[in-house]
C-alpha cells in the first residue's frame, strides 16, 4: 500500500553528495588536469634544470629565475607585455565603451552593425593575424597602396618618400601593428560584455534621468558609466589577462621582431622553452607573469565589489 | 486657468491603441488621480505628460505653452516613478541634488543653492539625518521619501506619480497616503497620480479620471463617481465587492451590495424594491457579513450583500430572505453599451 513510501531502497541519484559531486565533476576535471596541472607542472620545471633533451628533474632553487630576471632580452620582453598590455587595453575600454552607447541605441540596421563589429572577436586568432599579416605586408600592402595612391607615399609624400612604410619592420610601427591588431579583436568581447551592463540598468533609472533633466553627457558620466563599472572592471579583467598571456598574433606577425620590439613573455618562453629546449627557463619565464597578474586579478575584484551597488 | 490641458491625446503601439483620444484639462493645485485596470494606457499617459514618450496625435499643454514637442527638462515636470528609481550609488544628499545639478546651467544654482534647497526639502520630508545614506541602507518608506524629495527639490509646476505606494506594505500605506495628502495640500502643487487600486483612487483624488481601454470613462469626484457611474465599468470597477450587476431584457441594472439590505433594515421601504434573496454561504468579516446568493429568477448571477455585524439579524445559509435596495440606489445600463440610462420598468423583470 504505502510500499512506494517506505521503500528501504535508497537510489543514488537520492544522494544529496553523490549528485553534488557528479554535477562538479566535468568543471573539476577540466581545471584539475587542464589548468591545475600543467601549473603545477611549470612550478616544477621553473625550479629545475630540465631540458628536453634531459627529462630528470634536479631542484635548483631559484637559479632560473636569477637567470631570466638578469637578462637583458627578457626585461625588455616584460617591459613590452606590460607595454602593450596596458595601452591596448586604454583603448580597447574607450572603443568598447563608445560601441556600447551606439549599439544599445535605436537606429536602423542596428542588427546588421552589431554583427559586422562583432565578426573579429568570432574569427580564430591565427587566422585574423594571417589577414593583418596581409594587410600590414612590407611590399604589398593595401593601407602603403590606399596611401600611395592618395599622396600620403612615394616620392615627396607626406608620410615617406619611400613606396612603404615598412609596418611590421619599423620599431614603432610594429609595436603600433601589434597593438592595433589586439585592440581590433579583443574590443568586440569588451563591448558585448558593456552592452549587456548597460542593458541591465534599469529603464525606470534612465527615465528618471530624463526628467530630472540630464542631458547626454551627465547621464553617460554619473548614470550610466559608474552603474557598469564593476561590468566594466570585468571586461577589463578578461582581456588584459587574454593579452597578457597571448603569443598568437605576435607569433604570426613579427615572431617579436624587428630585433626585440614586439617579443613578449608569452612568446619568449614559447621560443626558449619549446623552439630552444629549455624548458626549465621557459617555465621559470612564464611563471612571472603569475604574480602580477594574480595581484591585478585580487585588486580589480576588489574594485568591483565595493562599487557592486545592487 | 487649467494647468495642463490634454487635447485629444493618442498613443498607438503598432496596432494596439494604449492611449485613444483623451479630452483632459488638469486644474492648478489639485490632487488628480488617474484610475484603470493594469494595460488601460494610464501609465502611458502620463509618460506622455511627462515627455517620455511622443503622441502618436494630439497636443499637451502645460501651463498655456504647447509643450508637446519638448523634451522632459523643458515641461517644468517631476516624477516619482513606482520602482522609486533611486540612483543606487549616490546617497541620498545627491539623489535629492541630481535634478538641480542637471537644471544647474539654465537656473543658475550655485553649490550654496543647491546645499540649502536640498537640506530643506530633506528637513520637510523628516530625512535630513539620512542624507550621507546609500538607497539600498533605507527602508522602502525612506525610500519613497527620498524620491518625493528628489521630484519636490526644483519646485516643479506638475507632480507625476506612477503607483508610489505599491511598494509598501499595507500598514505603511496608509500612513504614507496620509503624508503624501497632507504633503500635497501644504505645498500646493499640482499633482497627477497614477493607480490602479480604487482605495488610493478615492482617498487620495480631489478628482478622479477613470480610464479603461485607452479611453476616459468618466472624470469626477470620488463620491460622484462612486454614486452616480456614467457606465457598468465604472460602475464595477470602484467599490469592493463590486456592484451586482443583473441582466434583464435589453438593458441591465446593478446595486452595491452594502445597499441591499434586510427589509426591515431599510428605512424607506416604501420607496425601495423588494428582492427575494436566498442566502448561499455567509462570510463574518469582522465588521460586516458579506452574504452569497441568489435573486428570484436570476439563479445564474450570483449576488452579494454587505450587512453590517452590529445590525443584529440573524441571517443563516440556506435560508429565503426578503432584501430591500432604495430605488435611487439602482442603476440601469444600456445591455449593448454599457451607459447609464434612465430608469427602467422592473415589472416581469423579478
Amino acid at each position: 500500500m504505502t510500499s512506494a513510501v517506505l521503500n528501504p531502497r535508497r537510489y543514488l541519484m537520492d544522494d544529496r553528495r553523490f549528485v553534488g559531486v557528479l554535477f562538479l565533476a566535468p568543471a573539476l576535471l577540466y581545471i584539475l588536469l587542464l589548468v591545475g596541472l600543467p601549473f603545477l607542472l611549470a612550478i616544477a620545471f621553473g625550479f629545475s634544470d630540465v631540458t628536453v633533451g634531459n627529462t630528470e628533474l634536479n631542484f635548483i632553487g631559484f637559479d632560473n629565475f636569477a637567470a631570466v630576471w638578469g637578462n637583458d632580452i627578457f626585461r625588455q620582453v616584460f617591459g613590452n607585455t606590460v607595454m602593450f598590455t596596458l595601452v591596448s587595453q586604454v583603448f580597447i575600454l574607450i572603443f568598447a565603451n563608445i560601441l556600447a552607447i551606439i549599439f544599445t541605441q535605436e537606429f536602423t540596421g542596428k542588427w546588421f552593425a552589431r554583427f559586422i563589429f562583432i565578426l573579429p572577436w568570432a574569427t580564430p586568432v591565427s587566422l585574423a593575424a594571417i589577414g593583418w599579416l596581409w594587410m600590414l605586408d612590407t611590399k604589398y600592402s593595401p593601407i602603403d597602396y590606399l596611401l600611395l595612391q592618395t599622396g600620403f607615399l612615394g616620392p615627396n609624400g607626406v608620410l615617406s618618400n619611400s613606396r612603404n612604410l615598412y609596418w611590421l619592420a619599423n620599431p614603432l610601427l610594429s609595436q603600433i601593428s601589434v597593438i592595433f591588431v589586439q585592440v581590433w579583436r579583443m574590443t568586440p568581447l569588451a563591448t558585448v560584455i558593456l552592452m549587456a551592463g548597460l542593458s541591465s540598468i534599469p529603464t525606470d533609472i534612465l527615465d528618471q534621468a530624463e526628467v530630472d533633466g540630464s542631458r547626454f553627457m551627465r547621464t553617460l558620466l554619473q548614470i550610466k558609466l559608474p552603474l557598469i563599472l564593476p561590468i566594466m572592471v570585468i571586461a577589463l579583467l578578461f582581456s588584459m589577462i587574454t593579452m597578457f598571456g597571448d603569443m598568437t598574433v605576435v607569433y604570426v606577425l613579427t615572431r617579436g621582431g624587428p630585433v626585440d620590439y614586439t617579443r613578449i613573455i608569452g612568446l619568449y618562453s614559447f621560443q626558449i622553452g619549446i623552439e630552444g629546449g629549455n624548458l626549465a627557463q621557459g617555465a621559470a619565464m612564464a611563471l612571472f607573469a603569475f604574480p602580477l597578474l594574480l595581484a591585478l586579478a585580487l585588486l580589480m575584484l576588489r574594485v568591483a565589489s565595493r562599487a557592486e551597488v545592487r | 486657468m487649467s494647468l495642463v490641458e490634454l487635447r485629444d491625446i493618442k498613443k498607438y503601439f503598432d496596432n494596439v491603441r494604449a492611449v485613444d483620444g483623451i479630452e483632459l484639462a488638469i486644474e492648478d493645485g489639485e490632487f488628480l488621480v488617474i484610475l484603470g485596470p493594469s494595460g488601460c494606457g494610464k501609465t502611458t499617459l502620463m509618460r506622455m505628460i511627462a515627455g517620455l514618450e511622443k503622441p502618436t496625435a494630439g497636443q499637451i499643454f502645460i501651463g498655456g505653452e504647447d509643450v508637446t514637442a519638448l523634451p522632459p527638462r523643458k515641461r517644468g515636470v517631476s516624477m516619482v516613478f513606482q520602482s522609486y528609481a533611486l540612483y543606487p550609488h549616490m546617497n541620498v544628499f545627491n539623489n535629492i541634488a541630481f535634478p538641480l545639478k542637471a537644471q544647474s546651467r539654465e537656473k543658475k544654482y550655485d553649490k550654496r543653492a543647491i546645499r540649502d534647497k536640498v537640506e530643506n526639502t530633506a528637513r520637510l520630508l523628516e530625512i535630513d539625518m539620512l542624507l550621507d545614506r546609500r538607497p539600498r541602507q533605507l527602508s522602502g518608506g525612506q525610500r519613497q521619501r527620498v524620491a518625493i524629495g528628489r521630484a519636490m527639490v526644483t519646485q516643479p509646476a506638475l507632480l507625476l506619480l506612477d503607483e508610489p505606494l505599491s511598494n509598501l506594505d499595507a500598514k505603511l500605506r496608509a500612513n504614507a497616503r496620509d503624508e503624501l495628502k497632507e504633503f500635497q495640500r501644504s505645498s500646493n502643487i499640482t499633482a497627477v497620480f497614477v493607480t490602479h487600486d480604487q482605495i488610493e483612487a478615492m482617498g487620495l483624488g480631489d478628482r478622479i479620471v477613470v480610464i479603461s481601454h485607452g479611453k476616459i470613462q468618466q472624470v469626477g469626484t470620488p463620491q460622484h463617481i462612486y454614486d452616480d457611474p456614467a457606465n457598468e465599468f465604472v460602475a464595477t470597477f470602484l467599490g469592493s465587492p463590486s456592484m451586482n450587476i443583473l441582466r434583464a431584457d435589453g438593458f441591465s441594472f446593478g446595486f452595491r451590495p452594502e445597499n441591499f439590505l434586510p427589509k426591515t433594515l431599510a428605512d424607506n421601504p416604501e420607496n425601495s424594491r423588494i428582492f427575494h434573496y436566498y442566502v448561499k454561504r455567509v462570510e463574518y468579516l469582522g465588521s460586516d457579513r458579506l452574504l452569497y446568493g441568489y435573486v428570484q429568477s436570476h439563479d445564474k448571477e450570483l449576488t452579494l450583500a454587505k450587512v453590517p455585524s452590529n445590525v443584529r439579524v440573524s441571517l443563516d445559509v440556506d435560508s429565503n430572505y426578503e432584501f430591500a435596495v432604495h430605488n435611487s440606489d439602482i442603476k440601469f445600463f444600456d445591455k449593448t453599451t454599457g451607459k447609464r440610462v434612465e430608469q427602467q420598468n422592473l415589472r416581469g423583470v423579478l
